[in-house]
């Protein structure tokens, strides 16, 4: 039998840890303790797939999110992305510090510094095949040549998808067609079948998650917010992009887990935070930070909450399952257009205007916060249309630099102060 | 007049050429009622321009001041290349360009397009989106579809006809150029050079800023006279220069100063990949522009699935150069050109490769740090360091 890299096992562990941190009130209460628990479950899940996968040296796919991993799931393949388990997990390990040490440029996004050092690290099991995206940004593309100089990773067959840089029926046609292209690949290095009706099954799951995932965004529309600042586009993106074995009736149930406690807490009128103040949105990714780190204090200090984010942003079409061509093609469709950060990265500015549109006035934002990740080198290039915006609007904006994956670039208490003098120009004082 | 004499005095006015956005030679064009599109990157199938009848002139901030005007459109996370083009471009140093065509060569310059559209509002601007990857007929196919969109997007605004007689005559025009450049760098792959680094990057850039039928013609007389000059016998090393856009004729002069004579390189906008390849003339064209924008033409980092054939391409310079060691240039905050740095450390590692890395803002002007970079990796090779 093989091993796993001993930080799968050691993830299993972390998630083990949350899971019995969140056992006794979840059978209690239910409630927000509950999804949670399940949140670790489900984690705790993949990786144990994860280690199975390696010890029974059965092919690994190696994944990033704008995949469609419907795909995978309806071959019977295990996949990953290699960065998934490294970001959750942050707080329990020194990833930081030895990413930190490697040669990777201090001017890149953590999560591709974190991908390659892992690789290198030996901290990321070594997948049989690699399915790489292009999209939405520059070093991706040279996060998957890196890991072909990474020892052990040096001949594994790898695709990587074109992604179009329009958004009509064509553009998806073309993604939808490197799809095929996909599957005659991965049935050549895997050996594993597509096995369309299983493809069905899973669409429509996927299908009633993303409506679950709607219901949920509605109720968080509502004020007040009845999860605390970013929760459920961390659990909506975790579930359904990283963590998911797609088809998996199990995550489904968790969506509506998710979307039946936020609608009762809604109904009730109850809101995570108890005098809630401020509505912030997160104009980006969640990142492994904003949520756990940032999230509270603001709740505490000022009774802001940040409602969503991008990472939450899912208008998700139906999927048509009527054959395997509209399948591939609502697939296409998620995968360029609707996943999040792809969707607001890809192409024109006009994605990422409009979404920061429709969410501050659907979710009754008081004021964006646009935390200029130093990988977004593509929306750096949108702060003057943002701005323009938000002065349309009306709206107050914060910008600042960081990295949303590296807590140590912008420290959370030089963040803080910032935050703390944008609060006090717009007169919003601390609670007590 | 003597032919080494002649030789300078072409290379010293095609440096003139390069030494302002808005050149004598582009100026005489434009009052002769010509017009311009100014181009973005590499990737645009300039051949397309040119059977149009419009003068294709690649866009260069050179001698750009500042980057105030940038400010509010990019933030740090943004690259001083595309900061010191919208200043300028902010400025009216690119006001003489009748419009603008660019592809999404990477996350930054795709941005700088569509600030420059959207705020400076050029005449006419067309994006045109160049794959990701190099691969199979679906990528040459995509890219061919979209040559056929410039090419229809020019007719209607410019209102021309671009036939395939004309596009033909346009191919055969540049390939003459990419001939006549391949054969300079060939000559400088002997002993004794017959010009330097800094000279053979201003004739590569002033065939991007001059009518290419008098470029075409200089280049013919500097590639003759070139085959019967003494050449360069007065350096220590011989290095290869690895990089993307660079343009500063200064960062070069830098490094030769110190004895790194540059006899080859590896670099994309004004160096041999750009002119290392010819466009074929049977069947259709656009797909033949496609396939040799595409898949012929040496690649560069932002074509996924390029890395080992990048490296073979440059040890092959190398090695047909007789170089000594290998300089690696980048712009920071480029993750494109960053992590070729970081993979290509692998292979110098590997191969225990001579190699300096050195890192240049887009407005060179760290003079004295770049010589006495340089200056220590010349003793490093001299004195048998590695
Ligand atoms: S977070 Fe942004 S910069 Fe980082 S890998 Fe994803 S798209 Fe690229
Ligand atoms: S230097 Fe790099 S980041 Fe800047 S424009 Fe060129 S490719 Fe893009």
């Amino acid at each position: 039998m093989a091993k796993a890299p001993e930080r799968l096992y050691q993830y299993a562990e972390v998630f083990k840890g949350g899971m019995a941190m969140t056992a006794e009130p979840a059978e209690a209460v239910g409630g927000i303790p509950k999804i949670m628990h399940e949140n670790f479950r489900l984690a705790l899940k993949h990786v144990n797939r994860l280690i199975e996968t390696v010890e029974n040296d059965e092919p690994l796919v190696s994944e990033w999110y704008g995949n469609t991993c419907e795909i995978y799931a309806a071959m019977d393949l295990t996949h990953f992305c290699p960065v998934d388990l490294i970001i959750p997990t942050r707080p329990f390990f020194d990833s930081i510090d030895r990413m930190h040490e490697d040669d990777t440029p201090a001017d890149s996004c953590a999560l591709i510094r974190l991908a390659v050092w892992g690789a290198r690290a030996g901290i990321i099991p070594v997948p049989t095949v690699v399915t790489g995206m292009l999209e939405p940004c520059d070093a991706q593309s040279l996060m998957h040549e890196a890991w072909e100089t990474v020892p052990g990773w040096e001949n594994i067959p790898t695709i990587s998808l074109d992604p179009p840089y329009g958004y009509g029926d064509e553009d998806i046609q073309y993604f939808a067609d490197q799809l095929k292209r996909e599957i005659d690949f991965l049935e050549e290095h895997t050996g594993h079948k597509m096995d369309w009706d299983e493809l069905r099954r899973i669409c429509e799951e996927t299908n009633k998650i993303n409506s679950y995932w709607d219901d949920v965004n509605h109720c968080l529309m509502q004020k007040p917010c009845p999860f605390h600042s970013l929760q459920a586009a961390e659990w909506g993106w975790t579930q359904a992009l990283h963590v998911n074995w797609p088809g998996d009736p199990e995550v489904t149930e968790f969506f509506k887990l998710m979307a039946e406690t936020a609608a009762d807490m809604v109904e009730k009128g109850i809101g995570a935070v108890e005098n809630e103040q401020v509505r912030i949105l997160w104009a980006d990714l969640n990142g492994s930070w904003a949520e756990a780190e940032l999230g509270p204090w603001l709740e505490e200090t000022y009774g802001a909450v940040m409602v969503n984010s991008f990472a939450g942003r899912t208008p998700y079409s139906v999927i048509d399952t009527s054959t395997p061509e509209s399948m591939l093609f609502g697939l296409a469709r998620k995968g360029i257009n609707e996943v999040p950060m792809i969707r607001q990265a890809r192409g024109t500015v006009d994605t990422f205007l409009q979404d920061v549109k429709d969410m501050c006035r659907d979710y009754q934002i008081d004021c964006v916060f646009f935390p200029n990740h130093k990988g977004h080198k593509d929306q750096g290039g949108n702060i003057g249309y943002l701005r323009e915006l938000c002065r349309e609007m009306e709206m107050p904006l914060l910008t600042f630099s960081s990295d949303i994956f590296d807590p140590t670039f912008l420290p959370i208490d030089e963040l803080k102060r910032i935050i703390a003098t944008f609060f006090e120009a717009q007169g919003w004082k601390p609670l007590k | 007049m003597d032919k080494a004499m002649r030789v300078r005095e072409i290379c010293d006015s095609f440096r003139e050429l390069c030494s302002v956005p808005y050149n004598e030679s582009l100026q005489s064009y434009k009052n002769d009622g010509g017009l311009i599109i100014g181009v973005l990157y590499n990737q645009v199938p300039e051949e397309i321009l040119t059977a149009a009848g419009i003068l294709p002139v690649r866009i260069r901030a050179v001698g750009s001041q500042g980057t105030e005007a940038s400010d509010a459109r990019f933030t740090q996370v943004n690259c001083s290349l595309v900061k010191h083009f919208y200043d300028s471009a902010a400025k009216g140093r690119f006001d003489f360009i009748d419009g603008l065509v660019a592809t999404n060569g990477c996350d930054h310059v795709r941005k700088l397009h569509e600030n420059w559209t959207s705020v400076l509002k050029p005449a006419y601007s067309h994006l045109l989106c160049f794959p990701k990857r190099q691969g199979d007929d679906l990528q040459v196919t995509q890219l061919a579809k979209e040559i056929k969109k410039l090419k229809e997007s020019i007719e209607a605004h410019f209102g021309v006809e671009i036939t395939d007689e004309a596009l033909r005559e346009a191919i055969k025009l540049h390939n003459r150029t990419r001939e006549l450049q391949c054969a300079l760098y060939e000559l400088r792959k002997g002993e004794n050079p017959p010009i330097t680094g800094a000279q053979m990057l201003a004739v590569m850039m002033a065939g991007t800023c001059m009518p290419r039928e008098a470029y075409n013609a200089q280049l013919e007389e500097l590639v003759a006279l070139c085959q019967d000059v003494e050449g360069i016998s007065d350096y220590k090393v011989r290095v290869v220069v690895y990089g993307g856009e660079i343009d500063s004729i200064d960062f070069f002069e830098a490094i030769e100063s110190q004895g790194a004579l540059i006899v080859a390189d590896s670099l994309g906008g004004y160096g041999k990949r750009s002119a290392d390849m010819q466009i074929s003339l049977e069947g259709d064209l656009y797909t033949n522009l496609a396939n040799a924008y595409l898949m012929e033409r040496p690649a560069e980092p932002r074509l996924h699935g390029t890395r080992a054939a990048r490296w073979e391409y440059l040890e092959k310079v190398a090695e047909e150069a007789n170089a000594d060691g290998f300089i690696q240039v980048f712009i920071p905050i480029c993750d494109l050109w960053g992590y070729e740095r970081v993979m290509f450390a692998t292979e110098v590692e590997k191969k225990d490769l001579n190699c300096l890395v050195l890192d240049t803002e887009y407005i060179f002007t760290a003079s004295g740090q770049t010589r006495t970079r340089v200056q220590a990796f010349v003793e490093s090779i001299t004195e048998g360091g590695r």
